[in-house]
């Protein structure tokens, strides 16, 4: 594994250039944050803060979130005889982000041509918790990377302390199955294989291979932690809707508070709102406060949607998105005959 | 204020003492392998080494779903307020302390909220002093500290093998003497050891320039720091659940079949929706009114109301944030 | 207190039944369930009928909501694909309704309790054919727990 020192001198470069000649207005990407195992989102406007971008093993979060409100126009401007002129955006990407905006294009909520898509084959990214907890009761102070691509450590009582990547990255990353970004306009570093292909259908068979009278229990226990913040659906590059359905009050779809049957209904809801449409990123339960794999159920209708319809989101940013599709003879296995 | 000594011994006993008499929350790891406030059913085995839970003390003050009254064939029922007394074990001492900020809102004046004042009243609060505090705590810039006795009726401080606990409520008073038998004055060289590890943990922490933040956040009202800082917000709600003084609340009601009930849930100045009127208008219409007025509410308008920052230096809010935004960072900026 | 009894206090006042609550579209299947009643053909009385225009106006809210209010089942019936009154609503909802019906069995939820099919509107006697295989099924699987939000 190599490190992210020559990619972020690279990505400094592209960047600078791209600023400086007003290829982009805005360029996004990652920079320091204050506490460990993290990055914080950056947005740039000129060539002098080049130097804040970061790479490393840290650059977990799908800038894909922002794309949606830096493209929007509010309902007046599209009225108006001339309406304000859209931003170009740079922006880093990883293989799940390219994903993330390739579904971004293809339901219009940003221009293919207004974009500037800095590829980074990714290795992986750290997942916090996973690491705050490898450290078992140190507290880091500051992580970093090493020569071979793992995390350095430093913790409060100054012992060093190294963390395999491998042990660590997101599970998010475990499963993906594109780490090269599918759509960019240039790519910095090689391209990187997928790890494990298979991974995430052998999880939910080993779900699916459990007593089926053991599956609403272990959802519910899952669930019972979720407090109805909304950070999964915040977090969530697809979740763009002004006006959420599981927000609406009249009619009221869902009630608002922690009951179990509540919150079932919402992650029952969100997942199919993203039947072909979730990217397997991960951004949802990384920020999840409470640590619930929200993308439990994700996982399952992503199989299905492959399996049923051949689509796997955010590869082919031309192709119709398999919910607004239909073949004459798709499946009718579900299908209640007398 | 006498000091107690109780030894790691004889700890299951004072518990079972406090289950005697109500229901009893303590540090429990859970199988994913956090250490959250959990009851307390014998057998169940306490954690003591633990920097703070996720979730603060807040939901057994203020729940997040919270029935109001019940209603059926128009008549409204007023709810059966909880009954049971409730102590909590191992709260740290910035959570105990969000109790004051709390108690300023739902307890003040005629505005008494009888379903607050209820929890208020039936919990006890043992606080458990902090040896090591996090990276992200910042509790001693903001009026407390790691061993800051607001808000708690007896305050823990562990030592090698046992705890040091002193009263700071008559009820606390009356939870030592409840199960006297299995104190013991604290010794001369507990305190000091209790002194030393306080003052220890005191100089880890790293100050945050807060105080006379009300005025400048007066004068930075119109600031371009308040559009870079709030840029990357994505309104996810985690800053405000789990902050242990946010106690903005929504209200709703579920009916079925003529029946039914009215709520109240957790809500977020974060969300668009929160300030959005019925017109379509918002008066906090980006992400940059919304990350303003959090801040604003906390270390300006609390203050200039209530003489109290609305903040205890707890970190969560900067521990979780998917996109780490740092209010320590604005403070110092503004 | 007044005469009224909630839903639930009726229900478990007498032996059980099972609550069918069935979404037919108007031009195939809930023409299909009025020639079936206008031709005596018998059939459990257990089913709730809610008339939608199409199939494709299904929400899954709808089928959620339904559980959570009681349903001890819902039943989801439209025209059969090429028929659709509005041309193409059904087969884009048989899309949604496949993943549907795998999501909420991978979730736990019983597959007999959310049924999915296709009836026309001169199919009277398959549609009473088969809200009798669901009432059996039903009734052997009994009330449905999951999803149920206790107001």
């Amino acid at each position: 594994m190599m490190t992210s020192h020559p990619i972020e001198m690279r990505l400094r470069e592209t960047a600078e250039a791209l600023l400086r000649d007003r290829k982009v207005n805005l360029f996004l990407g990652y920079e320091k944050a204050p506490l460990p195992f993290r990055t914080a989102p950056l947005f740039i406007t000129a060539a002098e803060e080049v130097e804040r971008l970061v790479w490393n093993p840290f650059c977990t979060l799908n800038l894909a979130v922002y794309l949606p409100r830096l493209f929007a126009i509010s309902a007046g401007a599209r009225k108006a005889k001339a309406p304000p002129p859209l931003p170009t955006v740079g922006m880093v990407v990883k293989g799940c982000d390219a994903r993330s905006v390739a579904v971004l294009i293809q339901e219009h909520q940003a221009p293919r041509e207004k974009l500037v898509l800095v590829g980074v084959a990714c290795q992986g990214m750290v997942d916090r918790r996973k690491a705050e907890r490898a450290l078992d009761a140190h507290e880091a102070l500051g992580a970093g990377e090493d020569m071979q691509g793992n995390v350095h450590v430093v913790a409060e009582d100054g012992t060093e302390i190294i963390l395999p990547r491998e042990e660590i990255i997101t599970d998010a990353c475990l499963e993906c199955r594109s780490p090269t970004p599918s759509i960019h306009d240039m790519l910095l570093g090689a391209p990187v294989e997928a790890k494990d292909t298979g991974a995430a259908r052998r999880r939910t068979s080993e779900f699916e291979s459990k007593p089926f009278d053991g599956r609403w229990a272990h959802f519910q226990e899952a669930l019972s932690k979720c407090i109805r913040c909304n950070a999964c659906r915040a977090a969530c590059p697809m979740c763009y809707c002004k006006d959420c359905l599981l927000d609406q009050t009249r009619p009221r779809w869902v009630g608002a508070g922690a009951d179990i049957s509540d919150v079932t209904f919402y992650h029952l809801t969100r997942a199919f709102h993203l039947a072909g449409r979730c990217t397997g990123c991960g951004a949802c339960a990384r920020a999840c406060p409470m640590g619930i794999d929200t993308r439990l159920l994700m996982r399952k209708l992503s199989l299905e949607v492959e399996a049923l319809y051949g689509y796997r989101p955010g590869e082919m940013i031309d192709a119709t998105p398999p919910l607004s599709a239909f073949s004459m003879d798709d499946s009718q296995a579900f299908l209640t005959e007398p | 204020m006498r000091e107690k000594q109780l030894s790691d011994a004889n700890l299951d006993s004072f518990l079972d003492r406090l289950r005697g008499m109500g229901e009893v929350y303590a540090p429990i790891r859970d199988p994913a392998g956090d250490v959250v406030l959990a009851e307390a059913t014998p057998g169940k085995s306490i954690v003591l080494e633990y920097s703070n839970f996720p979730q603060s003390a807040k939901p057994f003050f203020l729940p997040q779903t919270q029935t109001l009254l019940g209603f059926r064939d128009g008549r409204a029922e007023d709810p059966s307020l909880p009954d049971r007394e409730t102590f909590l074990f191992g709260v740290r001492p910035c959570d105990a302390r969000a109790l004051l900020a709390l108690d300023k809102v739902f307890l003040d004046g005629d505005l008494n909220d009888p379903y607050y004042a209820r929890l208020r009243a039936k919990t006890a609060v043992i606080a458990l002093a902090c040896a090591r505090p996090m990276v992200s705590c910042f509790c001693t810039s903001v009026g407390g500290g790691p061993a800051d006795p607001a808000g708690a009726d007896l305050l823990a401080v562990r030592l090698e093998a046992d705890l040091l606990l002193t009263a700071q409520t008559p009820r606390g008073e009356e939870l030592l003497s409840s199960a006297a038998d299995l104190f013991t004055d604290a010794t001369p060289a507990a305190v000091k050891e209790t002194a030393e590890q306080i003052h220890a943990a005191e100089e880890q922490i790293a100050p945050v320039q807060v105080s006379g933040s009300a005025q400048r956040l007066r004068d930075a009202y119109s600031s371009p720091l308040w559009e870079t800082a709030s840029q990357k917000c994505l309104g996810c709600g985690t800053c405000s659940f789990l902050c242990p003084t946010c106690h903005c609340f929504d209200m709703a009601d579920e009916v079925r079949s003529g029946a039914g009930r009215r709520i109240r849930t957790w809500d977020c100045c974060a969300y668009p929706l929160f300030t959005l009127h019925a017109s379509g208008h918002n008066p906090r219409p980006t992400p940059k009114e919304r990350w303003r007025q959090r801040i604003m509410h906390k270390f300006r308008y609390a203050v200039e109301n209530f003489d109290l920052l609305f903040c205890v230096g707890c970190g969560r809010c900067i521990r979780y944030c998917p996109v780490s935004m740092d209010l320590r960072t604005v403070l110092k900026e503004v | 207190m007044g005469q009224t009894q909630t839903a639930q206090e009726t229900r478990s006042a007498q032996a059980w039944e099972p609550k069918v609550v069935a979404f037919l579209c108007n031009w195939c299947s809930y023409a299909g369930a009025d020639l079936a009643g206008v031709s005596r053909i018998q059939y459990p009385p257990n089913v709730r009928i809610v008339r939608v225009p199409c199939s494709g106006r299904i929400n899954p809210a709808f089928l959620l909501r339904a559980l959570q209010n009681g349903a001890d089942a819902v039943l989801v019936s439209g025209c059969h694909p090429g028929d659709c009154h509005y041309i193409r609503g059904n087969l884009v909802a048989r899309r949604k309704f496949a993943l549907l019906k795998e999501l909420l069995q991978y979730a736990g939820i019983e597959p007999e309790r959310v049924q999915f099919t296709w009836v026309s509107a001169s199919e009277g006697g398959r549609f009473a054919a088969i809200i009798a295989k669901v009432v059996e099924q039903v009734r052997e699987l009994g009330p449905n727990r999951k999803l149920v939000k206790t107001p």
